[in-house]
């Protein structure tokens, strides 16, 4: 008797999930110097870089925020696997409501995790990457400490970078025990590559391990 | 098992279990064991894991798959005697029914420990199981595993593992505190084509989709073409063989085991 299934698909449907929330500033000035467009084509090299890795592309789960506009926060869509990540296209206009959108950002994360624990997925510390070209135009002082102290619990990892000269890197660095980074020249496609490969690293670290991310020199202006 | 009486059964059951690599590369046997009853339309259904860590987890969960399958079919069956009215559409009722039975079978495990002048967590296993019969049906849980109802539009029941603090932590029915996991999900109606699944946990990494919330169709759906034209000593056969192949055993260094059962 024939005892092979066949066409059975045998697949390991129990990887962790590493998330990933980038919080992207789209005031009125990231219409400057193109950096609108640029920010585009970096999400755009992220979702292919992600794709393009089997793992990352099952594991990694991505959430757009963007701010802007009449102190507008807007969730782009919802949580997405890695695969089907389509970025949104972004339009630059308005005010810098950065507090608002961290906020946002660490809501979603907790929400994200209990959903996740509820349906007995396993998951990596999320990652917060937060880009901004300005200074907040809102109430942002306690919304920073409390990203500091999500961090310090470790509930999430937060990269807060400035790009160009006009980021106020001081209050960036308020988001993060790290301080902030600044994005050197307008290297969005290399900062997004990066990013890419970090969470490719994220999702075959070991359940409970430590993960060394990638030097960040492709893309960071280090010395200011 | 009994086969049912009638002019067509209403179950088809197959089940197999295999020796994870990680068992097999230390020379011990599997630990995880399964058993199932039909009589007329009750299905009874048991998967149990025993712990790596005891000492007779392997004789644990053989022991209690197989009497809390025959205690529980007795039980349910006397049940279902009664006046239609009575019948244990009333979950409570089934409830109750459930949890004393596995506390008869704990009790008999702890005698046979005692014999042995071991204790009852030396015999450590989890506990997966399901009564159902047209009226309705629960699963009942303790611990790590994953019991699925699908219906035939694709629809589902799920009763997820409970595990604890890190994943390679659960909970025993032959604990302590055994009470406070034990878990109840109500089944809806088994409908013709419907299919409920048992597994264990070493079955789940593969078996269950990657939102949890069903059966990995990919994996189901071959599986259930293949069975429906199945004897049943050649698919059970053919499932032992699916959850002994190199594929699966890379996925998952656990024993396997996967008990499915179909409405017809």
């Amino acid at each position: 008797m024939n005892t092979v299934i066949p066409d059975v698909a045998l697949v390991d449907n129990s990887d962790e999930r590493a998330p990933l929330v980038l919080v992207l500033d789209c005031s009125g000035s990231m219409q400057e110097e193109n950096k609108i467009q640029l920010l585009n084509e970096g999400l755009a090299a992220l979702a292919a870089d992600l794709r393009a890795d089997p793992i990352a592309a099952r594991c990694g789960r991505v959430l757009v925020i963007s701010f802007g506009g009449d102190a507008n926060v807007e969730i782009m869509g919802d949580w997405t696997d890695a695969m089907d990540f389509k970025p949104p296209q972004l339009m630059a206009g308005g005010l810098t409501p950065l507090g608002a959108a961290m906020r946002c950002a660490l809501d979603e994360v907790e929400s994200q995790k209990s959903e996740m624990r509820t349906a007995g997925v396993s998951y990596k510390r999320p990652i917060v990457m937060l880009l901004s070209d300005g200074e907040p135009t809102d109430d942002w002082r306690q919304v920073a400490a409390d990203c500091k102290s999500a961090e310090s619990a470790h509930k999430v990892n937060i990269m807060a970078i400035g790009i160009g000269d006009k980021a106020n890197k001081e209050t960036l660095g308020h988001f993060s025990n790290k301080g902030a980074l600044s994005l050197s020249g307008l290297k969005f496609k290399e900062l997004f590559i990066w990013l890419s490969r970090s969470i490719r690293a994220v999702s075959r670290a070991p359940a409970g391990g430590k993960v060394q991310l990638n030097p960040v020199d492709s893309w960071a202006q280090l010395s200011t | 098992m009994s086969l049912a009486n009638g002019l067509d059964d209403m179950w088809r059951v197959f089940s197999a279990s295999a020796t994870g690599k990680r068992n097999l590369d230390a020379g011990a046997v599997g630990q995880d064991a399964s058993h199932c009853v039909v009589t007329d339309e009750l299905l009874v259904a048991v998967v149990c894991d025993g712990a790596g860590s005891a000492r007779e987890g392997r004789a644990g969960a053989g022991f209690m798959a197989r009497a809390l399958a025959e205690q529980l079919a007795r039980d349910v069956a006397a049940d279902r005697d009664g006046p239609a009215e009575d019948r244990a559409q009333d979950g409570g009722r089934r409830e109750l029914a459930i949890r004393r039975a596995i506390e008869t079978v704990r009790s008999r495990l702890a005698d046979l420990a005692a014999s042995h002048e071991l204790a009852l967590h030396d015999y450590s296993c989890t506990l997966v199981g399901c009564v159902a019969a047209r009226e309705g049906g629960c699963f009942f849980h303790v611990g790590d595993g994953f019991a699925i109802q699908q219906g035939p539009a694709g629809d589902t029941v799920l009763s997820r593992p409970e595990n604890g603090e890190y994943a390679d932590e659960t909970y025993f029915v032959t604990d302590e505190n055994w009470l406070e996991h034990l878990r109840f999900t109500a089944l809806a109606l088994p409908q013709r084509g419907a299919v409920i699944g048992l597994m264990s946990d070493g079955t789940a990494p593969f078996a269950v989709n990657r939102a949890r919330s069903g059966f990995f169709r990919p994996f189901i759906d071959p599986i259930t073409s293949f069975l429906h034209a199945a004897t049943a000593s050649n698919g059970n056969e053919a499932l032992r063989s699916l959850l002994e192949s190199p594929r699966a055993c890379e996925i998952s260094a656990d024993d396997k085991t996967l008990l499915l059962a179909f409405v017809l």
